[in-house]
């Protein structure tokens, strides 16, 4: 102990309060636990409520009103002299962000939750100091669940100045459209914020060092984001590597193509969304000897304990899916493990989201993933082109395939991209929990007219039984 | 192709051991069964056996070696065929490994799968300890029940798979054991119930069987003439099992002491002012004895209904325990499945079991004649506790007279 740092007890401590965090801490008192929250930023709610999955969406949303007024000229609805006021947009996103952090703040509270802000370390296996503005504390605990989240990696030659080479968080916040918008990384921030931008009048390039958009999805899916972007006006770089940043008025991105050719991108923003890094690295970790993989990600079971007895990690820190809601999952795990339950992570499924235009959802195996692990598949798809709802929406676009064993019907997977996709794979994430069959998705009745028929109808088609479009033979 | 025999698990919780001695040389030729080397465990020294016949490829473990269980012991094949890659070890063949081996649970065809069961059967297979890969579902589609959890967690025996099962045909675990190859397979709950049945009446009671003959060549006569008008009448099946329950019925009236049971405590005999007959029926998860009630009230039409209703619903599971209890004496017919005859066990807590043997065509001296008969053995079990053997054999021959004489037995009707 420090000589002039306070010490303190309680039975859990958890470590940052994004989406695991918060929960976990919430889940552990409703338990029974006395726990303390540490968070490093004023904040509540990590990347997922400040600058990640709710502010974004709130941008993309704006973005997709502005963008769909525009087109709805066929509907009889012409807009014009259409004004984007984006400190005013940024403002009311912030707005939202503030609502829903002070709604964390409130629950943490109400549910007997300390927060505590400053800077974890851990001291031993037992003993973790949290500096803050009020100096050093000590904190003695029984159990620590790790939840410090992700960061987005950097690049060499892309020095991240905040003003013209960004990431994602200053992204949510612009005062103005930039008129030459470079994104860095086709990956789903990448795609998002890009859409975003071209939607309020950005020239947007997207650079990719791959060869397609989403490679490991099912190849409908890069086409139909492909052909999305490309409506919207962004140019793909893919097969392009980002070699640097030239500042200048415009500043300048070089990257070489394929075959090695440099190409010099005109930029006022550049956006760096290349892959996100774990926060495991100042935590001191070493000193108690919680292990991590090479790239920083702590190893936990499906228990979420880590190779330190009383210490658990969930969350983006210990990779896997780097999502809020593979997080939530992991938080109630651990916080039913530390309170002596039986629990484990053992999901068929993290079903997962892409805020493209159209959206892409998926839950479960890809047909390539199915055909791998040995099953003899069969899809069904059924296009939006031939829905009604879809037509009505001015959103034709898209397609859901469902994938499913062709000697038991057991259904496997199901990849969505259009319109509001986003708001029904939870059924299928439920169909895929609960074991079900083709036969139990298409002998529900899916309500009229909606988008989610769609997923019936591929069910259907699957069956050989489609009733809405031609069965293939 | 070659297979590779791999170290099996013997059981008991062995798990590694040392080769003594092979028995066997690369190159020559092994018959099934054939031993093939023998290992010393720290229970044992075994011989396994060779589980296919073929040729001796290769040794993979050097006399005196530590093996552990799965390592590869010896590929067997066809003669001069080549090892597939001899720098891969034999141990990663793991498909071939695991054909070869009798210790590995059969790799079914289809992939390797979780087990189908919601997210609420798992988290309670959890809280149970169950490991839902050993389980198997008796929901739609194989899905796993929380009751299949549960019984699991019992120890019990899965419930009747759904017919579209896929796994539904053996819920057996073949193991590999120092003599062979074994499956064990749980227990139903019916083998639970008859095996303590069948224990406590041999503890209980001190089982005597009294064996008699009876010539049935009028019975039978009687029987194949009046069977084809009885049926056209009533439409029911008749056999000849009713004659029997009438004739045991009969023969109780007189030796009430049969149609008893004791109450130990009280040291009473409880004579029966009814008469219930037991009547055994085998089915195919194994003996259930329904009850008819009042067979002294019932005419033998009425019985042959009765007693094939009971049967079929026996070996339907589908008799309600009220039907299968309150038993005064029980008759077991297994003449049919041929035999001399048997010594059947008390049905308790009745002190008495007749048996009915089967009826055989004999030479018989009639009236200083040879004549062919139809001979049959009657037995009956008794608790020579209660009852004494002159008492039994008085009753025998009561019950053979009756049967040899319908006219007696018409006669009590």
């Amino acid at each position: 102990m420090v000589v002039g740092s306070v010490s303190r007890g309680c039975q859990v401590v958890v470590v940052g309060a994004g989406p695991g965090g918060y929960v976990a801490a919430i889940r552990l008192a409703q338990l029974g636990k006395d726990v303390i929250l540490v968070e490093k930023d004023a904040r509540l709610g990590g990347v997922c409520l400040n600058v990640g999955c709710i502010p974004s969406k709130a941008l993309i949303h704006a973005s997709d009103l502005a963008h769909e007024v525009q087109g709805a000229g066929a509907m009889g609805l012409t807009v014009e002299g259409l004004q984007v006021d984006l400190p005013k947009m940024v403002g009311w996103k912030d707005g939202i962000v503030e609502r829903l952090t002070g709604g964390v703040a409130f629950l943490c509270e109400k549910n007997g939750v300390e927060v505590m802000h400053g800077h974890a370390e851990f001291v031993s296996d037992r003993t973790l100091a949290v500096t803050g503005d009020d100096g050093r504390v000590e904190i003695e605990f029984e159990q620590a669940v790790i939840a410090t989240g992700s960061r987005p990696m950097g690049l060499e030659g892309f020095f991240h100045d905040g003003e013209k080479v960004i990431g994602s968080s200053e992204a949510l916040s612009l005062q103005t459209v930039p008129e030459r918008f470079v994104v860095i990384g086709a990956g789903y921030i990448g795609m998002e914020l890009g859409s975003v931008y071209a939607k309020l009048g950005s020239q947007v390039s997207i650079v990719e060092f791959l060869p397609a958009v989403a490679p490991s999805l099912d190849p409908e899916v890069g086409k139909a984001l492909t052909r999305s972007l490309k409506k919207l006006g962004v140019k793909l770089y893919l097969n392009h590597r980002a070699e640097r940043f030239e500042a200048g008025d415009p500043s300048t991105v070089i990257v070489r193509g394929p075959k090695d050719e440099k190409v010099r991108l005109p930029a006022d923003v550049v956006m760096m969304s290349v892959g996100r890094l774990p926060n495991s690295d100042s935590l001191g970790l070493d000193a108690v000897g919680v292990e991590t993989d090479d790239k920083g990600f702590i190893a936990v079971n499906d228990r979420m304990q880590t190779s330190v007895p009383g210490i658990y990690a969930i969350g983006d820190v210990v990779g896997g899916a780097l999502l809020a809601h593979k997080a939530y999952q992991d938080a109630k795990v651990a916080a039913e493990v530390i309170a002596g339950e039986p629990a484990a992570f053992d999901n068929v499924t993290i079903p997962a989201v892409i805020y493209t235009d159209p959206e892409v959802a998926w839950a479960g195996l890809s047909e390539t993933e199915a055909k791998e692990q040995g099953y003899n598949v069969v899809t069904g798809t059924f296009p939006f082109k031939a829905s009604g709802r879809a037509m009505s929406l001015e959103a034709t676009d898209g397609f859901v395939k469902a994938i499913a064993d062709a000697d038991s019907k057991l259904l496997l997977g199901v990849v969505a991209v259009g319109r509001g996709v986003s708001e029904f794979i939870g059924e299928a994430a439920l169909a895929l929990e609960m074991g079900a069959f083709l036969e139990d998705v298409a002998l529900t009745i899916h309500p009229h007219p909606t988008m989610s028929e769609a997923l019936l109808e591929a069910v259907e088609a699957a069956l050989g039984k489609a009733v809405h479009m031609v069965n293939k033979k | 192709m070659a297979f590779v025999f791999s170290f099996p698990d013997v059981g008991e919780g062995i798990h590694e051991g040392r080769v003594v001695e092979w028995l066997v040389a690369e190159g020559d030729t092994v018959a099934e069964d054939q031993a093939l080397v023998k290992v010393e465990t720290d229970k044992a020294v075994v011989e396994l056996p060779s589980p296919h016949a073929g040729t001796v490829l290769r040794l993979h473990a050097a006399a005196d070696a530590e093996i552990f269980v799965g390592d590869p012991l010896v590929s067997i094949g066809e003669p001069g065929e080549e090892l597939p890659a001899d720098t891969a070890p034999a141990a990663q063949e793991a498909p071939v490994a695991a054909d070869a081996a009798p210790a590995s649970v059969p790799e079914p065809s289809a992939p390797a799968r979780r087990p189908l069961a919601t997210p609420r059967t798992r988290a309670m297979a959890r809280k149970l300890g169950v490991d839902l890969g050993q389980v198997q579902g008796s929901g739609a589609g194989g899905r796993i029940t929380d009751s299949d959890v549960e019984r699991a967690a019992r120890g019990e025996a899965p419930a009747q798979a759904a017919p579209a099962a896929p796994v539904a045909a053996s819920p057996g675990i073949a193991q590999a054991t120092a003599e062979g190859e074994v499956e064990r397979v749980p227990l139903t709950h019916l083998r639970k119930v008859i095996a303590n049945a069948m224990r406590a009446s041999k503890h209980t009671s001190a089982h005597v069987t009294h064996v008699d003959e009876a010539d049935v060549t009028d019975l039978v006569a009687h029987y194949r003439g009046v069977k084809p008008v009885i049926e056209e009448q009533t439409g029911v099946r008749f056999t000849l099992l009713p004659f029997f329950i009438k004739a045991l019925v009969a023969t109780l009236q007189r030796y009430p002491a049969f149609n008893a049971s004791v109450d130990e405590e009280r040291q009473e005999m409880i004579f029966k002012k009814y008469y219930n007959i037991g009547v055994a029926v085998d089915t195919p998860e194994g003996l259930i004895v329904p009850v008819i009630r009042d067979a002294d009230q019932k005419d033998m039409v009425a019985l042959a209904a009765e007693v094939a209703d009971k049967a079929e619903r026996a070996r339907e599971r589908q008799l309600t325990l009220d039907e299968l209890r309150g038993g005064s004496c029980t008759i077991t017919n297994i003449g049919p499945l041929g035999g001399v005859f048997a010594t059947p066990i008390i049905n308790q807590p009745e002190l008495a079991i007749v048996g009915l043997h089967a009826i055989k065509e004999r030479p018989e001296v009639v009236d200083g004649e040879i004549a062919i008969r139809k001979m049959m053995y009657l037995s009956i079990s008794f608790d020579h506790r209660y009852l004494d053997g002159a008492e039994a054999a008085r009753f025998m021959s009561d019950m053979v007279k009756m049967v040899s004489e319908p006219m007696l037995l018409m006669a009590r009707l």
